[in-house]
Formats: C-alpha cells, sequence, structure tokens
C-alpha cells in the first residue's frame, strides 16, 4: 500500500518526464502551422481598421490613450513612440511572421515577429481585443523557444534537399525536440476550459440552464440561422448544462489516453457549433491549433 | 520548473479571487512580467452572467446645410454576414467600451474621429451625437424572441453630443 507521499513524489516524477523526455516534433509543427495561417488571417481582419484604432488621428489619441495604460508592456511603440509607422511595423510582422510560422522558415524568429505584433496592438488599444488575441499572444510567445520546424518545414526541406543524409534512419526520420513549450500549451488549454468553466458556474443563468438560450436571441453575436427548436427551454438547458459539462470536464478527462481523442472530437464539434451559432471572428479557429498539441503521430 | 511555474501563474490569474484564496499574492508577483510579455489573459466570456440587453450604438450627425444622418455602428444583425464578422472588434469596442459611462474619456476622441472621417467624404458636418440604443431580452427563452425577429422597443439615449467649432481642425 503507497503512502500518500509516495503517490505525490510518484505523480512529481511522472510530471518531470512528461514535461523533460523528448517529443516526436510533429505536433508543435501542426500547431505551428496552423497557428500562423490564423495569424494571418487575424491580421487581413483587422488590416482594413488599423488606423482607426491604432494611430494618432484614430479613435484613442496618445494624449487619452497614455491615461489608459498601467505598467510597461514590449511593444514597437517602445521604439517608435506614438507614431503611426508603428501601424506599418505591426502590419510588417505579422506578415512576414506568419508566412515563416506557415511555412517554418526561421520559425523562432517568425514567432517572435507575430507575438511583437500581438502585444503591440494589444497595448495600443486594449479596448479592440478579444479572447482569439491571447491566443495568439500567448502562442506565438511560448513558440519562440520551441523547436517546431522538426517537420513542414520549407527551409529543413531544402537544406536537406540540398545535403542529402548518407542513409536516412529509417526507424526515426523525426528528430525528437524538447517537450516543455507543447506542454505549457497543452496545460494553457486546460487552464482556458477550467477558467471559463468555474467563471460560469459563478452565474445564476448557467446554474439555471438559461444562459445560452439568452445568449442565442442577442443580436449582436448572430451568426449563421438556426432551428427554431434550439431556441426552446429544454433545448437551452441541453446546451448550457453540456457548456458546462465540456468546458469542466475537458481538463480532466484530456489526461485519459483513451478519452484523448473523443474527447479532441467532441471540442472540435463544440467549437464548430459555437462557430456556427455565434458571432466571435477567429477564437473557435485558434483553440483548435491549441488541439493539435494533443494528438499522438503514429510512427512512419 | 518553468512549466509548473508558468501554469501556477497563468491558473492563478484566470481565477475568479473568491475560489482561489492566494490569487493576491501569486498576482501580485507575476502582474509585472504578465504584463510586460503579453501573457495577461482572461476566461470569462458570458460569465457570470451573458448580457441580458440587445445594444448598438449609433452617430449622428448635422451637416452644414441642415441635413442629418446617421450611421449605426455595431448593429450587427443588419449587416451581412462577412461584414458581422470583421468588425467584431467594433462591437467590442463601442459596445463593450465606448457606450458606458465609465469609459467616458472615449467619447470626444471618437467624435473628432468622426468629423475627420466624414470631412474626408465630402461632408461638413456641424455637430455630432453619439447615442446609445438598448432594449432588454426576455428572460425565457422562446423562438420569437431572437433579436431579429423580436418585436420589442427600442430605447435610446444621446450620451455625447459636441457642436463641432467652424475652425477645429481645418
Amino acid at each position: 500500500m503507497k503512502s500518500p507521499w509516495d503517490m505525490i513524489a510518484g505523480a512529481a516524477v511522472a510530471f518531470d518526464r512528461w514535461v523533460k523526455d523528448p517529443v516526436d516534433p510533429r505536433p508543435l509543427a501542426w500547431f505551428r502551422c496552423w497557428f500562423g495561417l490564423l495569424s494571418l488571417v487575424n491580421l487581413w481582419l483587422l488590416w482594413p481598421d488599423m488606423s482607426m484604432w491604432l494611430s494618432n488621428d484614430g479613435v484613442l489619441p496618445p494624449n487619452v490613450h497614455r491615461d489608459m495604460v498601467s505598467g510597461t508592456r514590449l511593444s514597437v511603440f517602445m521604439l517608435t513612440g506614438y507614431s503611426d509607422m508603428a501601424i506599418g511595423l505591426i502590419r510588417g510582422l505579422s506578415l512576414v511572421g506568419g508566412l515563416g510560422l506557415v511555412l517554418g522558415v526561421f520559425p523562432r524568429c517568425a514567432a517572435a515577429c507575430v507575438w511583437l505584433a500581438a502585444v503591440s496592438y494589444a497595448w495600443r488599444n486594449m479596448d479592440i481585443l478579444h479572447s482569439g488575441d491571447n491566443l495568439i499572444r500567448i502562442g506565438a510567445f511560448f513558440l519562440i523557444f520551441a523547436r517546431s520546424d522538426g517537420a513542414l518545414s520549407l527551409s529543413r526541406g531544402v537544406s536537406r534537399w540540398l545535403f542529402p543524409r548518407a542513409a536516412p534512419d529509417p526507424v526515426t526520420p523525426y528528430e525528437p525536440v524538447p517537450a516543455w513549450p507543447q506542454r505549457i500549451l497543452q496545460l494553457q488549454l486546460c487552464i482556458i476550459y477550467l477558467a471559463a468553466g468555474i467563471w460560469k458556474t459563478m452565474g445564476p443563468t448557467w446554474r439555471n440552464g438559461t444562459a445560452v438560450g439568452l445568449v442565442l436571441q442577442l443580436g449582436e453575436f448572430q451568426r449563421f440561422p438556426i432551428p427554431d427548436f434550439f431556441l426552446t427551454p429544454l433545448m437551452s438547458q441541453v446546451f448550457t448544462y453540456g457548456t458546462l459539462a465540456f468546458e469542466l470536464g475537458f481538463p480532466v478527462l484530456i489526461w485519459i489516453p483513451r478519452l484523448r481523442l473523443p474527447v479532441l472530437l467532441a471540442g472540435l464539434a463544440f467549437h464548430a457549433g459555437l462557430d456556427w451559432v455565434m458571432n466571435v471572428q477567429l477564437f473557435q479557429w485558434q483553440i483548435t491549433a491549441y488541439y493539435l498539441l494533443w494528438l499522438k503521430p503514429r510512427r512512419s | 520548473m518553468l512549466v509548473a511555474v508558468y501554469t501556477l501563474a497563468a491558473f492563478s490569474w484566470t481565477m475568479p479571487a473568491v475560489l482561489f484564496p492566494p490569487k493576491a499574492a501569486i498576482d501580485g508577483i507575476v502582474t509585472r512580467p504578465f504584463l510586460l510579455l503579453g501573457l495577461w489573459q482572461a476566461w470569462d466570456m458570458f460569465s457570470p452572467d451573458p448580457r441580458t440587453d440587445d445594444i448598438c450604438v449609433e452617430m449622428r450627425y448635422t451637416d452644414s446645410d441642415g441635413s442629418v444622418d446617421r450611421r449605426m455602428l455595431t448593429d450587427m444583425v443588419a449587416m451581412g454576414y462577412f461584414e458581422r464578422w470583421q468588425k467584431d472588434r467594433w462591437r467590442k469596442y463601442f459596445n463593450d467600451h465606448l457606450r458606458l459611462d465609465v469609459e467616458h474619456q472615449l467619447w470626444q476622441p471618437f467624435a473628432e474621429y468622426a468629423v475627420r472621417r466624414l470631412r474626408m467624404e465630402g461632408h461638413d458636418p456641424v455637430s455630432i451625437e453619439l447615442v446609445r440604443w438598448w432594449r432588454p431580452s426576455q428572460p425565457a427563452v422562446r423562438p420569437e424572441l431572437r433579436a431579429d425577429v423580436r418585436l420589442t422597443p427600442w430605447n435610446s439615449y444621446p450620451f455625447h453630443r459636441w457642436g463641432v467649432p467652424r475652425e477645429w481642425g481645418r
């Protein structure tokens, strides 16, 4: 019979191994590609309104912005000051960084570009941010430290083509990479669902089953048409309690290997449904990038 | 170690204070690095409860010839599918921030921005008015209570007026 102390020590050792043992590079590479593509889509959506949100002649002139920000935050505005030149820099960094991530060309530099662009527009106008921006900043930050070009990398492909190895190793064609950036992002995904679920349990409408019905009736979030029977008290309860169950269940069930794939598929269905009924731009897409980190590739 | 520390910090940052007593102490330590590096985060959309009002923000202006025109900035239901998707940040800015009394410092800068834009379009506005629109959502859940078909009347209130000085910005 193991003592509680032994069990805690065993869990600590298992966690240490989970974090430190090198991993297959493909999940990080899949994440990098999909994340980079979505960063480019984010740039495309933000581009037309950038001067309105971020310029000195926009909705938030420097004298007003100065009174609203607190604390030091890294951004391109540290270099440019309150200058509209920063908008060009943010666009350039996002574009170069996004392309670099998609193609796997200097992915650490590319991630740094995407991260710097994201923290910069976040600093200049915090009132336009949504949850998807959190995912971009956090994902790009940890990609700076990740070796994400172990697969699906143009530069790696070119280098292999130019300098072919004498005898490619048929057993391990993908060289393992340090796991910790991937582990942090996996844990981040669990924190997202756990926090979202816990906050919701504090609200009366989430506890009485009307919350989702009320959201579906709000005009500002309406997207594509939904069948009338979705807007009934019964379905509202199903969706409300289903949301709570999923968000509170994900951070627990995802650790059980046999349940991992069903949980991820349930999550995809959950976010696809939300994306259909609710207009919240890119969040539902961006979170799917974090799902890729949980996949276990087949050995080739 | 780094993974555990970050996980604890992010967990503390995102938790409600009432449910996680060490939050104040941990957040006190991690606030500076989180803000500095852009790692701050919140995952409390629609919580603890979703909003119970439909909301829009409108900008009205009077031209120098006396004509009055109006632009609904965040009437998402009236927009096409792509436009409402692209303008999701408009909803964040106007409905969640500019509309509120506690964010009144945003009102005059937006009025001035609107004048600059209108002049670029060839107008000559002499006054700008910002109007908030709202109507309560019903506590019941029924198909006919959806925003695009609901008959509940709207309320409106002009929350900022600015008579544009003739020489302003010229």
